[in-house]
């Protein structure tokens, strides 16, 4: 039975889970690397058992990093409890799926925009930069750490039950409800980060112009978001180079 | 700005290598705790060269580049950490106040993002190569760690040979920007400056908008920052 602290080695590895992402097994060979505390001990004096699990637990997986600290205590409770290695295969490819789409849509498309987002309106309104960045980092932690501690935890606790844990999760509910957040913080931060890049530089043009072209063209890109962001990238583009003939002509 | 006016200090220099590969491993590898976020990462540049403002500035406008860009599966990404920390330091490094300058560092990062996104896709089959045979791993599990580890120390490498090879070119490059007033044909340069960003937040509000019906909460976020400003915000 695994100790505390080697429950505890896992999880501090967990936070190393892609070290070694590759395109052959995805985030797989990281997931071996964060159970081998809990495998060592569980198969303590049994080499061939043990480098049959780590085998198996290198297998391709891939999910959200934060959630595959899910999969490595619940499949390190697997290896626990003597489970079907045949169950276990199946268990892993059953996971792969909801960890990585509740992970992205909770974490990459609400929690990190809005704390980013919270970040820069923090700068733009007159907070000191490295507060601003502070802000960011420990509301953005904050957030990560539960997420993870409470994957780690739940999925030792629950074993091969946490398919169940993850529907609806929590957290996923929670951040949900953030997007009409996200979308009113990144208009209001495009209208305030432009001002202050405006501000005193070219008196001739019109700021309501402009605010009525970027408003035409934020919605074009929000409604063609691939596009937008090439036309985002050669409107950078196109900046630096008029600046320079601009400078060129006098 | 004439180069013989920069002067970028060798210690500077080591501590800007030294946290590009802090921001590099940070993305992908170890911990994820976001430093890699071009909001942080120039602002350590713009901090490492003494004027953070204008780091975060930078990485501010980077940012709402990067948003949209969320790292799904095996899609490729600009990698921000390096190309933020280069941009803002570069920024900072020329004064952290010309426009000019400003445009360049904004397009060296960006640039500098898809450069070491290239690096990344490296990085990602020269893990393959590093964590096989599997059957070798499997039975020598300290080994299975060591080579992981390895993988960790080279996505630190990647981070600060970026920095390392590209510090002191951006700040060169960035100094052209120093001194180019604005002129009628510049004036337009800030439009599409401001049009891009406008452009970028669009597209990375589509990361968290469940499909299209949100947009009039975008044009109201907009619309509420506009109403602040007429009211005297600063």
């Amino acid at each position: 039975m695994p100790l505390r602290s080697d429950r505890l080695a896992a999880w501090a590895r967990t936070f190393a889970v892609q070290g070694s992402w590759n395109y052959g097994t995805l985030v797989g060979t990281g997931i071996a690397y964060a159970m081998l505390p809990l495998l060592r001990r569980i198969y303590a004096g049994d080499p061939v058992r043990l480098r049959e699990a780590v085998e198996r637990s290198m297998g391709a997986f891939n999910g959200h990093p934060y959630l595959c600290a899910m999969a490595v205590s619940a499949l390190g409770r697997l290896e626990q409890e003597g489970t079907d290695p045949e169950k276990i295969e199946k268990f892993r490819t059953a996971l792969r799926g909801p960890l990585g789409t509740v992970g992205d849509r909770a974490v990459w498309a609400q929690w990190r925009p809005v704390c980013l987002l919270v970040g820069i309106l923090a700068f733009v309104l007159g907070a000191g930069p490295v507060w601003s960045a502070a802000i960011f980092l420990v509301l953005y932690n904050a957030g990560h750490f539960i997420i993870r501690t409470w994957a780690f935890l739940a999925g030792w606790e629950a074993g091969l039950s946490v398919g169940r844990l993850l529907k609806g999760v929590w957290f996923e509910r929670w951040s949900g409800r953030l997007w009409p957040l996200n979308l009113l913080l990144t208009g209001a931060v495009a209208v305030l980060l432009s001002a202050r890049l405006m501000a005193g530089q070219v008196e001739a043009i019109s700021s309501i112009a402009v605010l009525g072209l970027g408003s035409v063209t934020a919605l074009a890109a929000f409604r063609f978001p691939r596009q937008g962001g090439h036309m985002a990238a050669v409107l950078l583009m196109l900046a630096a180079v008029l600046w320079f003939v601009g400078g060129l002509l006098g | 700005m004439s180069w013989t006016d920069l002067y970028l200090g060798p210690g500077t220099w080591i501590l800007a290598v030294a946290a590009g590969s802090a921001v590099g491993m940070d993305a992908v590898s170890w911990p994820q705790v976001m430093i890699s976020r071009p909001l942080v990462s120039a602002t350590i540049g713009g901090l490492l060269l003494g004027n953070p403002a204008a780091g975060m500035l930078v990485g501010a406008v980077l940012e709402l580049y990067a948003m949209r860009h969320p790292p799904l599966g095996a899609s490729r990404y600009p990698d921000t950490g390096p190309a933020g920390l280069v941009a803002g330091a570069a920024f900072a490094a020329v004064g952290g106040q010309a426009l000019g300058a400003l445009l360049l560092a904004l397009a060296i990062g960006w640039a500098l993002g898809w450069i070491g996104a290239v690096t990344v896709h490296v990085r990602r089959r020269v893990n393959e190569r590093i964590m096989s045979p599997a059957s070798e791993l499997a039975a020598d599990p300290g080994l299975l760690e060591q080579r992981h580890r390895i993988a960790i120390g080279l996505d630190a490498l990647r981070g600060g040979v970026l920095v390392a090879s590209f510090l002191i070119p951006a700040v060169l490059a960035t100094s052209l920007g120093v001194g180019t007033g604005p002129s009628a044909v510049g004036g337009y340069a800030l439009v599409a400056l401001v049009l891009g960003i406008a452009a970028s937040a669009g597209s990375a509000a589509r990361v968290s908008a469940f499909g299209i019906r949100g947009w009039p909460l975008l044009l109201a976020g907009g619309g509420a920052a506009a109403l602040l400003l007429l009211g005297g915000l600063p």
